[in-house]
């Protein structure tokens, strides 16, 4: 009662100062002198109009724009993140072939490439998806294309990705549980079909039931960790994995694990069902 | 009725319906905060605008008075936290009436012009406006050079040869999309 009380009496001051400004503007009392280049400056948009013009142009003249000026480059690094995308629905190909670079390589469904190469510091991944939307398939291949830098960028909230199948087939050496998850929360929406094909240093508790289960209701799930000439190493995948797949309405659904232990023959006979 | 004042001396005043005037949010608001005091006879000064414009304003507001408002949208501000990922990440189309195409000063010599109509409409926050304005600007810069848009846009290019190099190559991607 009493803080509403004082909030009354500071309104009531700050209308009176106002009444009482504005009359004296009135007045011409403080209108005073412009700053001489006052006018011109209206000669440039300010950055509200820019960015509402951006988002009215066709997605791939944005990126081209940024070169115009460092202030219309400001604008668009701003105003991208919720800037219409482009779709795309072809795949999406992540490879890391030299240490600390990553190039992504976007193929349409007509084969057409479009290669870049991604230098650790100098150009963020997700500078790359201000612009477009990936629907389709994402494949992360050679070398530490998965590794947790890759990831985070993508699952940030802001990035759009609607991949149906994530294909992992690189070294998952420095891929943690935690951004493993949070990448697959991410895709939780879109993803059908998660593959581990391939992929060789999985850690010892990177793949696992919760892990797996971060990726919603799947229609495919194929582990098969490259194993050659060493000793398959365990994976902690168990019933619960295989039985959540039980529910999926698909026809076509596969189910291909290696070296995962903690699937019991009961299990097996459970989803066989 | 509402007046309006310009920024130039002698200021140039405009007698505008409120109902054409409340189209601008920022006078609408400060009609609000001013409640109880006798508007009618208290010309608004509007520094930023000049008379010119502020006549182009007057013009659009009157003409405009009767439209049904927009559809306000949330803005999704620039923030990690906020999860722009909806499917609504794709601009509604905005078309330019008729009587707009007509009224924007849409003649290259009256480029400045236009622009100086964006800055008070954005400055008075009138959205419909700034909408068909931006449109428009966007509709002419589509396709152009990155050249063309500088001089358009009376933009200098303030980068140095080696980072706008850079940046070439940065955005090089882009090209297929």
């Amino acid at each position: 009662m009493e803080t509403e009380v004082a909030i009354q009496a500071e309104i009531d001051r700050l209308r009176r100062a106002l009444g009482d400004f504005s009359e004296r503007i009135v007045c011409g009392q403080l209108t005073g002198k412009l700053p001489d280049n006052f006018l011109e400056q209206f000669s440039q948009l300010p950055d509200r109009p820019l960015e509402q013009v951006l988002r009215f142009l066709p997605t791939r003249q944005v990126p081209q724009m940024r070169r115009v000026s460092r202030k219309f480059n400001n604008v668009i690094r701003k105003g991208s993140k919720t800037m219409p995308k482009k779709e795309r629905n072809g795949s999406v190909v992540f490879k890391s072939c030299n240490t600390g670079e990553l190039s992504v390589e976007l193929r349409d469904y007509d084969n057409k490439i479009v290669k870049t190469t991604l230098a650790d510091d100098r150009v963020a991944l997700s500078e790359l998806f201000r612009f477009m939307r990936i629907g389709g398939r994402m494949y992360f291949g050679e070398g530490l294309s998965a590794a947790d830098k890759v990831l985070d960028q993508l699952s940030k909230a802001w990035v759009t990705i609607r991949p149906e199948t994530v294909i992992f087939a690189g070294d998952l050496s420095q891929t943690s549980r935690d951004s493993l998850r949070a990448f697959l929360e991410k895709v939780e929406p879109s993803v059908k079909w998660l593959h581990f094909q391939y992929a060789n240093n999985i850690g010892n508790s990177l793949l696992s039931d919760d892990v797996i289960g971060a990726a919603g209701r799947l229609d495919g799930l194929m582990v098969m960790p490259m194993c050659l000439g060493s000793k398959l190493r365990d994976i902690n995948i168990g019933d619960r994995t295989l039985l959540a797949m039980v529910d999926s309405d698909e026809v076509l659904l596969h189910f291909f694990v290696m070296g995962c232990s903690g699937i019991t023959p009961a299990g097996i006979r459970a989803f066989a069902m | 009725m509402i007046q309006l004042c310009s920024n130039d001396d002698p200021p140039v005043s405009f007698t505008v319906p409120r109902k054409a005037v409340e189209l601008s949010k920022t006078i609408k608001t400060m009609l609000e905060d001013l409640e109880g005091f006798d508007m009618e006879q208290t010309p608004i000064p509007l520094p930023n605008v000049d008379a010119p414009t502020l006549e182009l304003i007057v013009k659009w507001v009157e003409q405009h008075q009767d439209d049904p408002p927009p559809v306000e949208k949330p803005r999704v501000e620039d923030d990690d936290s906020d999860d722009s990922d909806a499917d609504d990440d794709q601009e509604p189309e905005v078309v330019i009436p008729e009587w707009d195409k007509k009224f924007l000063p849409t003649d290259d010599e009256q480029k400045n012009q236009l622009f100086k109509l964006l800055n008070a409409a954005n400055y008075l926050e009138i959205k419909p406006l700034l909408d068909i304005g931006c449109k428009y600007v966007a509709d002419k810069i589509s396709g152009q050079t990155v050249e063309w848009v500088r001089d358009y846009l009376n933009m200098e290019n303030d980068y140095t040869p080696e980072e706008e190099a850079k940046l070439k190559e940065e955005i090089a991607w882009a090209e297929g999309l």
